[in-house]
């Protein structure tokens, strides 16, 4: 039997076509927040999206489960077609984007690319990792580029 | 990254906290996703009218996983959405759905066909099922007439002000 239908699915497993135009309503909404009711706003709407809507990716985190949100990161860096390798270790796990694909799109269908669009990554993978024993730091490595690693709290 | 396929899901985290800073705060965010939209939207409307829509519309149905019929003729387009796939996620959601989801589609279309001389009737039918009826005509009499038949109305930011004639 394929691997596939061996795994559990994702708590939000998708299948279909994507529509990436919603980066760029991702980005407006940023500039939009963050104009109107500052950057901390942002970050707790982030923290909640963490906390809330991934509540079952957390509760993984919480349990001492990280390869959830490996799985995770595979599962939509594949529908979005982004240029990615993760590299599962003893200590720590590592997700290096090389492209990403949000962050590109909106690059070309909006007139700039919000200076916080990358919050929503390291913030919500601080929310989801928050109370459990990792951590999962973002590190921007370029434009549409980064490192996210996830290890054990010290 | 938020993958696109969970944008609906954060944009009911930020209706949420829109909703706590009051009505004006969420229809000036839908003003500002209607601005946002014109970029994808206005110009097929402005170049093609009805057929325009049509081909916006179409790209939406494909990409968004939509069971969404499309009916254009010379004088309307009526969108049949049988299973809206935004408001299914931002109930099938771990976090709280925002009671009133459904309203930010009218929010963002409402304007734009306020811009372009079109009129839109959005029938919502009901908050909490996935499915609408949307039809937005060039004659405000046949628009006026349709709105008399929705089941749930939506409205949207500058509607009613155009309605009772207060504003221009």
């Amino acid at each position: 039997m394929p691997r596939q239908q061996l795994e559990k699915s994702l708590r939000y497993q998708e299948d279909g076509n994507v529509h990436l135009d919603f980066h760029g309503a991702v980005n407006t909404t940023i500039d939009f927040i963050v104009e109107r009711y500052g950057i901390e706003v942002l970050h707790e709407i982030f923290a909640k999206v963490g906390k809330d809507v991934y509540r079952d990716l957390r509760q993984h985190m919480l349990d001492g489960d990280p390869d959830e949100m490996v799985r995770h990161w595979r599962h939509f860096f594949d529908r979005e077609n982004a240029d990615y390798d993760i590299a599962v270790g003893e200590d720590e796990i590592v997700l290096t984007v090389r492209r990403c694909t949000a962050y590109h799109h909106v690059a070309k269908i909006a007139p700039a690319v919000s200076p916080y669009f990358c919050d929503q990554t390291s913030k919500v993978n601080e929310a989801i990792a928050e109370g459990s024993a990792y951590r999962i730091d973002t590190e921007i490595t370029g434009p549409g580029a980064c490192r996210q690693v996830i290890r054990r709290r010290a | 990254m938020i993958p696109s396929d969970h944008f609906t899901r954060f944009y009911n985290e930020v209706f949420k906290f829109l909703e706590s800073r009051g009505e004006e705060d969420l229809e000036l965010y839908w003003l500002e996703i209607s601005k946002n939209q014109e970029r994808h939207i206005l110009e097929l409307i402005e170049t093609k009218g009805f057929e325009g829509m049509y081909e916006y519309w179409s790209v939406i149905r494909d990409e968004e996983n939509c069971d969404l019929d499309l009916i254009v003729d010379d004088e309307h387009i009526e969108l049949h959405m049988h299973k809206c796939p935004s408001l299914t996620k931002a109930m099938d959601n771990d976090a709280e759905p925002m009671e009133r989801y459904c309203d930010h589609c009218a929010g963002w279309i409402g304007p734009i066909m306020d811009k372009t001389g079109y009129h839109l009737v959005y029938d919502a039918i009901s908050r909490t099922e996935p499915r609408c009826v949307s039809r937005i005509f060039k004659d405000p009499a046949k628009a006026r007439e349709a709105e008399k038949s929705a089941r749930l109305l939506m409205s949207w930011p500058g509607r009613k002000a155009k309605q009772d004639g207060s504003k221009p």
